[in-house]
């Protein structure tokens, strides 16, 4: 054979190697496909029946999907999920962002400060502070009394619709530590020489971190705004523990997933749940898309 | 409280590291770093206080600083339960161990696998990775159960385990897709001409300069398996074998009487491993400065 | 774990090495607790029982069943308890995979949505199960059509506590529990607030509880829910219990607009009343040992006004909770045993208490309740008056009921925020009810 021959037939064998590699890597992964497949595509199925859990499903067809057109309730609670996922989301991140960078210039005592922050998030979703959350801003609560000082009458922050949605997103950026940890460590990889070196140029802060923090930073940026965009419109418990599962006050603060499980196990309906499942999976999948898409404009990759 | 303000130090104790003119600023820092701090903290040192009130004035008493003291809420906590509180905290400890271990294995072998190596399906495979992230959890519940009791695997820490061991969760193959991408191509190229294989490049090269990623994932998922209710509460029915949040909840009955003093102290107990294992694995953050050296 | 495959040769010591490891990881404590490792099997036949209720519950209810086991040998009580609402998640989860508990406490306003679906043993058939010593109306509250799917694990009403403690300190005298009017209670109501200078609420009206309204409606002639399942209440009746607190927020008795937080949860220890910002409200009388102890001691229980006036009686005997059997349990016979031995043993009755309600049989009621802690005796007394006077029944919610909590919760929120008008309010309820239990 001759030399070019030979790398032509080499070619394919190397990239059936890769391909094996790649394969061997993702062994784990496929087994886990399998369990979450079966459950996956029984969901699917169940989207197409009417299923109150305890007598078998009965096919339906398309009825749950027609019955959703007509819900009010699903449409309030989509615009409740996209008005906390459009305002929390970037909130949340841009806080985080913030801290992030602050801690990690050389802070005294930075582990100190990183596990105050984060201390938050610890605590997220248990009943222990929904309760702290409940009397911190209750209609008499503390934050209203510290208002009143003042001279400010604070508005009833869980109980008023008007106000329990904001209230809800304020909890929610309060609980920054998540995607900080994620940028500290983000940071961490930026090598130092690169700062060392702009700042020999004179460059000055601002101009570091739009030329240096931003784009090496931006994988970590793309994945804290992807992953926070699938769990915010995913947003359960924090709505199930203030609302007590309700989504009141007069449903201001009913998430889809919280009204799904309404649907699923409160009214014994699981074909709807399922459908609407899906239906976010949809919306999910498309928003995610479009992060992919817009993705290459701005996130860069060393390779 | 007191840890923040005594964190607080004023420029002159660090004369070395700045010029006198920056002095000001870096205090001003301080200031709102630890004011927010306070603000932080103020949930913490909450249950804390509601943990040694009596029960009955958790919600009446409402000074940081009870009016009356009732240290028996950590006695009786601890042994009115079904299993004295060690059983739950060791239960939860194997669960969350084995958890940490899994994770880390599956999902950084499978984020290798999509983030540095060129294979058939890639693109459709992280596609679907990231779809199984996109479903509500509450329509699986069912298909699971049945799933889970097909193969015998209730009342056992299988179904909440075995998962883990299978890169079951999108959320920490996706993190450290993100770190291993952002590192540069030419390390690979330059294992490859060592002679390492895919899988020498991965554990010599690739695996230490993510320290920080795999810091990270450990410390999430040491918090999220900790904390997991819902798995739990499904799939194990021996009270013996609870973890450490259903063993909290047993406290309360939200339409009923509940014994609040005893829960918020074994709240308090359940919260230490994890402010513990936070600020042990935060380390390990810290020590991706030293890797990037290597670049 | 088979992550045991062959790999480019350059990684496979490696790969095995972790997948020995992996493996390891998993299979080592195999054998100790929570990895399959089951006690031996000693020939007893195991029972699964579920309820929800906090710890202390949980020991007397266990100190119950080891009096049973000790009289059945042959029978072995598997327990498992929980916080109310991720118990009945679980029990809808284990039903809907086909592994429900044997003996399990079912929420009243829940009991058709699992009867009616079949999943219920029908106790008619099974004469082991003796309900003789349950009142018509106690027995009525399990029954749907002619079978009988759970028996009340307890009897409660609701009652109207005022801590006297707080009137007295204001100077306001307590009207007749048993024969006060609305607008006598609304005077009350009015003169505490006027006479602690608005520190302190005459009383707050839990409008959206659909038990409060459900008594409302019967005062005025309607069975909220009949008998055969349908809503009985009229657009007429919801706009005046909404009038009812909307005028008497407008007056000063109720606290204003946001005040009261709907989803607060039931815990006396959390009530506005513990804290003292209101003086009255309308509980479920198993519950007001904890609100008297949450509130310093000194609270008298009333019957709910109106009962004198209106055409007929409103207050039923109810239940927090009901027991029933899985029809699809493997050991129906041994579960019936179980369940008669919770209704009518004396004994277990007096190590159980009424955590949840009065015991359901009259003859085991009669036995305990001089043994009592006297509040507890106070409300049994309270029941056990009642059930000697001619009250309308209770029926089991129908299918779909579940679905009117929140309905009234947002309604009541509109109303109460002035965003609708309780005629409106009134109207919207009812149409949204007739839809949710439409069959």
């Amino acid at each position: 054979m001759t030399a070019p021959a030979r790398a032509l037939a080499a070619a394919p064998r190397r990239r059936r190697r890769q391909d094996r590699a790649g394969y061997l890597f993702l062994l784990p992964w496929f087994g886990g496909l399998l369990f979450m497949i079966v459950p996956f595509f029984a969901s699917l199925y169940l989207a197409f029946t009417e299923y109150d859990l305890l007598t078998p499903p009965r096919w339906a067809g398309l009825d749950n999907f027609r019955e959703m057109l007509g819900d009010a309730l699903l449409h309030q609670s989509l615009k409740v999920t996209f008005i906390y996922t459009l305002v929390s989301v970037p909130l949340s991140l841009a806080v985080a962002l913030g801290v992030a960078i602050v801690l990690d210039r050389g802070v005294r005592g930075l582990a100190v400060y990183r596990s105050v922050y984060y201390l938050p998030s610890l605590l997220g979703g248990s009943v222990a502070i929904v309760m702290l959350w409940r009397y911190l801003f209750g209609y008499d609560g503390i934050v209203n009394d510290a208002l009143a000082w003042f001279g400010i009458t604070g508005p009833a922050w869980t109980t008023d619709p008007d106000y329990a949605l904001s209230t809800l997103i304020l909890l929610h950026v309060w609980t920054f530590g998540a995607p900080m940890v994620i940028f500290l460590a983000g940071l961490r990889q930026i090598p130092a020489m690169y700062y060392e070196a702009s700042a020999m140029d004179g460059a000055s802060k601002w101009r570091q971190f739009r030329s240096i923090t931003l784009p090496l930073l931006s994988p970590i940026i793309f994945f804290n705004l992807v992953q926070s965009l699938i769990a915010s419109f995913q947003t359960f418990t924090q709505g199930y523990v203030l609302s007590n599962g309700s989504g009141g006050p007069a449903d201001s603060t009913l998430f889809y997933n919280l009204y799904l499980y309404q649907k699923g196990f409160a009214e014994f309906d699981m074909g709807y749940a399922s459908s609407m499942a899906w239906l976010l999976l949809m919306i999910i999948a498309g928003f995610t898309a479009i992060n992919f898409l817009t993705a290459r404009f701005w996130v860069f990759y060393d390779n | 409280m007191t840890l923040t303000e005594t964190r607080t130090p004023p420029a002159a104790i660090d004369p070395a590291a700045a010029p006198p003119v920056r002095r000001r600023p870096r205090f001003i820092r301080y200031v709102l770093l630890s004011g927010g701090g306070i603000v932080m903290m103020y949930p913490l040192l909450w249950m804390i206080s509601s943990s040694v009130k009596p029960s009955n004035s958790v919600f009446t008493d409402e000074s940081l600083w009870p009016a009356v003291f009732d240290f028996g809420n950590y006695a009786r906590g601890w042994t009115a339960l079904s299993a004295p509180f060690e059983v739950y905290l060791a239960n939860s400890l194997i669960i969350v161990t084995l958890s940490i271990v899994g994770n880390l294995l599956s999902c950084s072998l499978a984020a290798y696998a999509f983030a540095r190596l060129r294979f058939a399906g890639r693109k459709l495979f992280f596609a679907l990775m990231l779809g199984t992230m996109m479903l509500p959890g509450h329509v699986l519940v069912v298909p699971q159960y049945v799933m889970f009791d097909k193969l015998g695997w209730l009342n056992t820490y299988y179904p909440l385990l075995v998962p883990h061991f299978l890169a079951t969760n999108g959320f920490y193959i996706f993190l450290m897709v993100q770190f291993m991408r952002s590192l540069p191509q030419e390390l690979d190229d330059a294992a490859r001409i060592d002679g390492c294989g895919p899988f020498r490049t991965f554990w010599k090269v690739i695996m230490p300069l993510c320290l920080p990623a795999f810091a990270t994932t450990a410390i999430f998922t040491f918090i999220s398996v900790w904390n997991e209710f819902f798995s739990p509460l499904l799939y194990l029915t021996d009270p013996e074998l609870y973890t450490v949040p259903l063993a909290v909840r047993q406290f309360m009955d939200s339409e009923g009487q509940s014994m609040w003093g005893e829960m918020f102290a074994m709240s308090f107990v359940s919260l230490a491993p994890v402010i513990g294992f936070f600020i042990a694995g935060q380390k390990y953050l810290v020590k991706g400065i030293a890797t990037t050296g290597l670049r | 774990m088979d992550d045991r495959h062959d790999g480019p040769r350059l990684d496979r010591r490696r790969l095995l090495g972790l997948a020995g490891l992996t493996g390891l990881a998993a299979t080592l404590p195999a054998c100790s607790r929570g990895f399959g490792g089951k006690g031996g099997d000693d020939g007893k036949i195991e029972l699964n029982m579920v309820w929800w209720g906090d710890a202390q519950r949980a020991e007397l209810t266990q100190k119950a069943l080891d009096m049973f086991q000790a009289a059945h040998p042959g029978i072995r009580v598997r327990t498992e308890y929980q916080d109310s609402s991720p118990y009945k998640d679980k029990l809808a989860a284990r039903f809907a995979a086909g592994d429900p508990p044997d003996l399990m406490a079912m929420r009243f306003d829940s009991l058709r949505e699992y009867a009616d679906r079949g999943t219920l043993l029908d106790l008619t058939p099974h004469p082991e199960m003796n309900q003789s010593g349950l009142t018509s109306s106690a027995r009525a509250l399990g029954t749907v059509g002619d079978k009988s799917f759970g028996v009340p694990s307890g009897l409660n009403t609701i009652g109207f506590i005022v801590d006297k403690g707080l009137t007295d300190k204001f100077g306001v005298a307590i009207p007749d529990g048993n024969t006060w009017s609305w607008d006598d209670f609304a005077a009350f109501a009015q003169q505490v607030t006027k006479a602690s200078g608005g520190k302190v609420y005459g009383a707050s009206i839990d409008a959206w509880t659909v038990a409060n309204l459900l008594v409302f409606a019967r005062q005025r002639g309607e069975d909220f829910f009949t008998a055969d399942g349908r809503l009985g209440a009229t657009a007429a009746t919801v706009t005046a219990w909404y009038q009812l607190v909307a005028d008497l927020r407008k007056a000063g008795g109720v606290p204003p607009a946001g005040f009261i937080d709907q989803n607060n949860g039931t815990s006396p220890a959390q009530s506005y009343l513990a804290k003292k910002s209101i003086a009255s409200q309308i509980i479920p009388t198993n519950n007001l040992l904890g609100y008297n102890q949450a509130c310093g001691g000194n609270l008298q229980l009333l019957r709910v006004p109106g009962e004198t006036q209106g055409p007929r009686r409103g207050q039923s005997i109810d239940t927090p909770a009901l027991w029933s059997i899985a029809a699809s349990s493997r050991h129906p016979a041994e579960a019936v045993t179980l369940l008669n031995f919770l209704i009518n043993d004396t004994e277990a009755a007096k190590v159980a208490g009424v955590t949840r309600g009065v015991p359901a049989s009259r003859t085991v009621a009669e036995t305990i309740t001089s043994g009592l802690e006297p509040d507890n005796k106070r409300s049994s007394e309270f029941l056990a008056a009642l059930q000697k006077e001619k009250l309308p029944e209770s029926y089991p919610y129908p299918v779909g009921a579940s679905k009117l909590t929140n309905i009234l919760k947002t309604l009541t929120t509109e109303v109460e925020f002035g965003r609708m008008s309780p005629a409106d309010a009134g109207k919207q309820f009812i149409a949204e009810a007739q839809k949710a239990i439409a069959p």
